[in-house]
């Protein structure tokens, strides 16, 4: 059995361990990365990218269908499922690539295999019947998290699909029953509706997109409806019954219960940390709720084990990962002025049609936290870029403490707005106020303005509208 | 009583443009900026704790509530978790009116605790015999004209001049202790201490060494009318190697005075009156002033300090000697 000897060892190459060993080997480290499935993890082989993937597919699909709106004759138009899936492979097979290459120029050890903690400072990896045995020095646990799922609603890959089968459909069902309204439900309800598939989305909270503000919820479900998905909110599912070729959903809304037959059920109802087989039993490593208990250094209760990402908790987003697990590589190497993650800066993004994105205070939570706020708001309809592109529906909202102008939140709904939230989270983390967005030069003509306009509306000086 | 070099008390509000052109650009957030406005925090007070030493909110937050007033300026090196960890001894059962501390306010008493608590002090006295000083500032002033560059220079300003020039020669009392090393300045920066109605303050005479009575002497006047109307600049407060205390115009005999860090000396001065003294057997009178020097000895040695006084205490007795 070969025996290694490594400064750090990070168990799983997600956006949080891969970004990690890269920083650690900046920094000096002498690193292993150690993965049981393919590198890139969750993110890049089954989430974020190959996701973008096929949503690229039914914007393209979308455009032409209405190509006659913008004066052009397209005749025959069709899709080929097949090929759709297979691009999306081909893009996640690429970065998994990627990934890789950027390990082995950063002179990182790939092992394959499960690894598991062995006793203090030491890891055993196994692969069938490969196996290492390592002595780390720092060990960080980045595993990321699975698809919670309900007991008698298991995804069975036939009928009711995780998110892994959503993503690979061999062809399309008639029609489909999405569980849960957050990122990955309403994703996939774009996608599978834009193709033709009959979706009803079913969300047991009041309202969809619960971790967005309430207004861009709202408008959102308008948005959805309107272009035919169905919603079912404050509903919850009672049980599912299997049939041959469908499936029988019995949903309860205030205890009137009704059925829906459909071809498939999507369970989209949250994640758990990945925090079993790690041989954290023998630790002191805590774990609450599915995720694994971390300081603001993501130090465990185990002297020398850090956890970072998915398995810590939410927000459940790749890019915190990834800043989570820098911020603790530079702490175990002693770097000064490193600060902890500010939670409030992370912003998040749904790929829906159309697009939501937003960082930082709902209204309603930052009126909870005791602000007096300050609410801008600017509609689409009164951009001219967003006129011109044919995108009319959307709104920016911006909110503002409104004894400091410190700017609290930001909450789009629109065309390209995950591409824009970024200007805000730059904002935000500069601590900007009111001042320096109102005098920011944005371009003209672009749908950024909007996001100058918002910031106006909130100290009641909108130009446009 | 003494103060601190570092306490501020121009308005808050100088400098909070991100304008380049002045040359005492603050780094700190918008965000920052606007909180030190509605708090009432000093900005220039401030260490930033962003990147690159940027003042960020929470410094602004840390600062407003008093507990975790970092070191600000100067080369104090100690770790500072400051404030007293006395519990504040409340009144019961009295009547009484609160006086809401400034910021200024919070500051000394941080200052002063520390530099009370930290420092090893001690002191040495002497007395001064200024007959022939005040007969040589009577002839000075009487010789100032309106018309040229008219001038009526103090005692004080005498004091500062013989100071500097004591300075020159002992270069040992203008240091600061640091962990690794006892930094000696080059230069010869005298704190003054100036009282105002937020506080006290101690504008700098820079390079006294180098200026004559005349240019002390208006210099101060300047620095003590600004510091009063709460117009000194940061850079007219912060730093200086040795400071001076004057409470000789309240008729104080003698005093001590608290260390302010990271100098390593105060002069602590009294007023020059008349006094029997008793010279070659014969009882007289002087003109006597008592000055005493109040030293950290991790820095300045009692022998070193008494050397030093000794040269202060010839050219003060001997204001000649200042034209060397």
């Amino acid at each position: 059995m070969a025996k290694l000897n490594y400064d750090v060892a990070i168990i799983g190459s997600g956006p949080g361990g891969y970004v990690t060993a890269i920083r650690a080997a900046q920094l000096g480290f002498k690193t292993a990365i150690i993965e049981r499935e393919k590198l890139g993890g969750i993110c890049l082989n089954w989430g974020c990218i190959p996701t973008k993937a096929l949503l690229r597919s039914t914007e393209i699909y979308r455009h032409i269908k209405n190509a006659s709106a913008y004066g052009i004759k397209v005749k025959g138009v069709e899709f080929d499922i097949k090929k759709i899936v297979g691009r999306s492979r081909d893009v996640a097979a690429q970065l998994s690539q990627g990934v890789n290459y950027l390990l082995k120029k950063n002179k990182i050890d790939i092992l394959i295999g499960h690894g598991k903690l062995a006793g203090k400072g030491r890891i055993i990896v196994k692969e069938n019947i490969k196996e290492y045995d390592l002595v780390a020095k720092h060990i960080i646990l980045a595993t990321g998290a699975r698809a919670r799922t309900l007991p008698g609603m298991e995804p069975d890959g036939k009928l009711i699909w995780s998110y892994k089968e959503a993503m690979v459909p061999n062809k399309l069902p008639g029609s489909m029953l999405i569980v849960g309204s957050g990122a990955i439900g309403t994703e996939f309800a774009s996608f599978y509706h834009t193709l033709g598939v009959d979706v009803t989305v079913v969300e047991v909270l009041p309202r969809i997109l619960p971790v967005e503000d309430e207004e861009i919820s709202t408008l959102a479900k308008q948005l959805f409806e309107k272009d035919g998905i169905k919603i079912m909110t404050s509903t919850s599912v009672v049980s599912l019954k299997k049939g041959q070729k469908n499936i029988t959903a019995t949903v309860e809304n205030d205890n009137n219960s009704s059925e829906v037959v459909v071809d498939r059920v999507v369970m989209a109802i949250g994640i758990k940390g990945n925090s079993e087989q790690l041989g954290l039993e023998n630790t002191k490593i805590k774990i609450e709720k599915d995720h694994v208990v971390i300081n603001e250094w993501c130090e465990t209760g185990e002297p020398g084990v850090y956890a970072i990402g998915d398995l810590t908790g939410p927000p459940w987003l790749a890019h915190k990962a990834s800043h989570e697990g820098i911020i603790c590589i530079e702490k175990i190497a002693g770097k000064e002025h490193i600060k902890p993650l500010n939670k409030r800066y992370i912003p998040g993004c749904t790929y829906c049609h159309p697009q939501i994105a937003s960082v930082g205070m709902t209204e309603r939570s930052a009126k909870k936290d005791g602000y007096e706020v300050r609410v801008g708001k600017f509609s689409f309809q009164g951009n001219g870029k967003a006129l011109a592109l044919g995108e009319p529906e959307g709104l920016i909202k911006t909110i503002f403490d409104a004894k400091t102008g410190e700017m609290l939140g930001a909450h789009m709904i629109g065309v390209e707005v995950t591409e824009l939230i970024h200007g805000y989270a730059i904002g935000m983390s500069l601590e900007t106020t009111e001042i320096e967005l109102i005098e920011t030069v944005f371009p003209h003509p672009t749908l950024s303005e909007m996001m100058h306009e918002s910031v106006l509306n909130a100290y009641e000086r909108t130009i446009h509208f | 009583m003494n103060l601190p070099s570092s306490l501020g008390t121009e308005s808050a509000e100088t400098d909070l443009s991100t304008n380049t052109t002045n040359a005492q650009r603050i780094f700190a957030s918008p965000l920052a900026k606007r909180l030190a406005k509605n708090t009432g925090v000093n900005i220039h007070q401030i260490k930033g704790t962003g990147p690159h030493g940027r003042i960020v909110k929470r410094d602004i937050e840390a600062a407003s509530t008093g507990n975790v007033y970092k070191e600000t300026v100067g080369l104090s090196q100690k770790s500072s978790n400051v404030t007293s960890t006395l519990p504040a001894m409340l009144p019961t059962g009295r009547s009484y009116t609160e006086i809401p501390n400034s910021n200024t306010r919070k500051i000394i008493a941080e200052r002063l605790t520390e530099s009370s608590r930290d420092i090893p002090a001690y002191m040495i006295t002497v007395d001064c015999v200024i007959d022939r000083l005040m007969e040589m500032r009577l002839d000075l002033n009487g010789r100032s004209k309106e018309d040229q560059q008219a001038y009526k220079i103090s005692v004080n300003d005498f004091i500062i001049r013989a100071i500097a020039l004591a300075m020159r020669k002992v270069p040992r009392i203008n240091t600061s202790w640091t962990e690794n090393a006892i930094l000696q300045y080059d230069n010869i920066d005298i704190s003054v201490a100036v009282s105002t109605s937020d506080g006290l303050i101690t504008p700098i005479i820079r390079n006294a060494d180098q200026k004559g009575l005349a240019e002390i002497s208006a210099e101060m006047k300047q620095l003590a009318l600004r510091a009063r109307d709460n117009k000194l600049l940061p850079e007219e407060f912060q730093g200086g190697g040795f400071t001076i205390s004057n409470l000789g115009m309240y008729g104080v005999k003698e005093f001590t005075s608290i260390i302010n860090p990271p100098q390593s000396c105060i002069l602590s001065v009294g007023v020059g009156e008349q006094r029997p003294i008793v010279i070659e057997g014969a009882l007289g009178i002087s003109n006597i002033m008592t000055c005493t020097l109040t030293s950290d000895p991790r820095t300045v040695d009692g022998a070193l300090a008494a050397e030093f006084m000794k040269v202060f205490k010839s050219m003060v007795e001997d204001p000649l000697t200042m034209l060397l």
